[in-house]
């Protein structure tokens, strides 16, 4: 791979170097669409700095959560990466109801997990079975969701807690006051992020301090960013609850630091969503024509550039790639697409790496990041 | 006006309503604005007769964004049936319906109801500047996580009587009586268009 990367080097120097006209043109191509920096694609996981690739045991996917968190997660110190996996126990017809498939309530439909993939022994195990989503913070402190039951069952709310472990082999500690259901969204240094899903699918953004620790950092909310120190975080309100809005609070006391409403901007903006990315002074989300990028400074939110995706297209889990793209995501009849996006241009084109990847377990071959959301991160503070 | 008397001819001269077998439909066209309809026959007549409302759906068209999007397509039982249930976020008459996957074929939305803003004793708690979770005060009320919503009247609004339209007529033409959540298979199952 390397030799034909260099022999097409080597070609493409020489015709460029042979015809003056033609290497303006050249040069003025903008570079092809990008994945994000660590990715998956069905069971395999690419991008990893000094790995080609990596085969998981199991699809990385996060059937209970979406992408309110990441499929995959590498640990700080570079020696995992934990993932979130999904065992079907009985098949599941969309276009069916339960009852036209002789499904009962309290019937066990899957078994949800996480697993670990060690990148130094190539090592994969269960390392939380009947749970999903996780943090990793940067001294190595793991934290995830574990369901009071294993299984997933069909008319049975998926209820558990939230455990933190100092180190992957530390001792699970509780965290949450009460089982209910939880998505573990992300570190902001000391304080752990996890939503809370209501009835109807309303989403509370929880701050838990440490065991039994537990506050509401935002009222049907979506997080779309942790502030690069960790001290502060972004959240989404959409339009169910007034004028769709992004605010900023302190994760120390939830005081309201500043807010955008968001009908007060370019309407192609519209609604901001969840999980999107922080570095430096800008915030990349999801919007409903693309991706929109805001720039927080000080106690201000302003609109700093919207970039639209192809009509119709959602885009989820925006990254930062480099100082020049931001690459999210969407779904297609195959299993999804890179959607990278220019931040000067505001273009956005499709990536497809692998594009003959064959799904998993049932499941298409997804093209999801592999990301760490928590804050700070080493180079940051 | 001769096809609503039609209408209300064919009605009232119907088979008794213990009889009837119906179901729900949803057809979604926008999140403010899209149809849910109640539709029942008397078997073994394949005659067929529904009634519709206004409903609502989520706040994005990405039926398998976790609360935000709308109801995602396909068959659905239901789950169970309150006249004053009282949960944190959803209160009042209420119909549960169970989780489905979506598109993707990944993701499951759960939580799922077919509701409206009113509280558990069926009244309106209208106190906030802007937007009270157990009042019907304007359009954006027809948002959701991803619920079905029906309008009602409130003391700050004067919207339809929906979700009492749709609750009467549940209960007249073939809904199941009991009220709880259902430990058996149920028949009136909701079927929302793609």
């Amino acid at each position: 791979m390397a030799r034909m990367t260099f022999l097409s080097c080597l070609l493409f120097a020489l015709v460029t170097s042979a015809c003056g006209a033609a290497k303006k043109e050249v040069a003025a191509q903008p570079p092809p669409p990008r994945p994000p920096a660590v990715y998956t694609v069905g069971r395999t996981l690419l991008g990893l700095p000094g790995q080609d690739r990596v085969e998981l045991s199991a699809a990385p996917v996060t059937p209970l959560a979406g992408w309110l968190t990441p499929v995959a997660v590498p640990s700080p110190d570079a020696r995992y990466v934990a993932y979130n996996a999904w065992r079907q126990l009985r098949e599941d017809d969309p276009a069916l109801s339960w009852e036209d498939q002789g499904i009962a309530a309290g019937d066990p439909l899957a078994r949800p997990s996480i697993r670990l993939h060690d990148l130094e022994t190539g090592s994969d195990r269960t390392y939380v079975d009947g749970g999903f989503s996780l943090a990793w913070r940067g001294d190595g402190a793991i934290a995830y969701f574990k369901g009071a039951e294993r299984e997933y069952r069909a008319g049975v709310r998926y209820v558990g807690d939230v455990f933190v472990r100092d180190s992957v082999d530390g001792q699970a500690r509780r965290w949450t006051p009460r089982a209910d259901r939880y998505v573990v969204a992300g570190w902001a240094g000391p304080t752990l992020l996890v939503y809370r899903v209501r009835a109807g699918e309303a989403l509370d953004v929880l701050a838990l301090d440490g065991p039994g620790k537990r506050r509401t950092l935002a009222s049907n909310a979506g997080l779309v960013a942790i502030s690069p120190d960790g001290t502060s975080a972004l959240v989404e309100h959409g339009p169910e609850t007034g004028p769709p809005q992004v605010v900023l609070l302190a994760v120390s006391n939830g005081a309201k630091l500043a807010s955008l409403d968001l009908t007060t901007v370019d309407p192609s903006v519209g609604v901001v969503g969840y999980s999107g990315d922080w570095q430096g002074d800008i915030v990349a989300a999801p919007s409903a024509s693309g991706i929109v990028l805001l720039r927080v400074a000080g106690r201000r939110i302003e609109l700093a550039r919207t970039m639209r995706a192809a009509a119709g297209q959602g885009v989820a889990e925006p990254r930062f790639v480099g100082a020049s793209s931001v690459t999210g995501w969407t779904s297609t009849s195959s299993g999804g697409a890179f959607v990278d996006c220019d931040r000067v241009t505001g273009r956005c084109a499709r990536a497809v790496p692998l594009p003959t990847a064959r799904g998993a377990e049932g499941f298409p071959a997804w093209r999801r990041p592999a990301y760490n959301p928590s804050r700070p991160q080493e180079g940051e503070q | 006006m001769r096809i609503a008397l039609l209408v209300a001819l064919v009605l009232s001269t119907a088979a008794p309503a213990s009889a009837a077998n119906g179901w729900w439909t949803f057809n979604r066209n926008t999140n403010l604005n899209s149809t849910l309809t109640w539709k029942w026959t008397y078997p073994p007549s394949p005659a067929d007769y529904s009634r519709s409302w206004r409903a609502g759906s989520g706040t994005t068209m990405d039926e398998c964004e976790i609360g935000r999007g709308w109801l995602p397509s396909g068959w659905y039982a239901q789950k169970g049936h309150w006249d004053h249930y009282d949960g944190s976020k959803i209160r009042g008459r209420v119909w549960w319906v169970q989780d489905k996957t979506c598109r993707d074929g990944s993701t499951r939305r759960t939580e799922l109801f077919i509701h409206s803003e009113e509280t558990a004793s069926n009244g309106q708690s209208c106190t906030s500047t802007y937007d009270d979770p157990f009042c019907w005060e304007r359009e954006s009320d027809y948002y959701s996580n991803g619920c079905i919503k029906l309008a009602r009247p409130s003391p700050v609004a004067s919207f339809p009587n929906d979700l009492g339209s749709a609750h009467a007529t549940y209960h007249d033409y073939g809904g199941k009586a009991p009220h709880g959540a259902y430990a058996t298979a149920d028949a009136n199952e909701l079927y929302v268009y793609s």
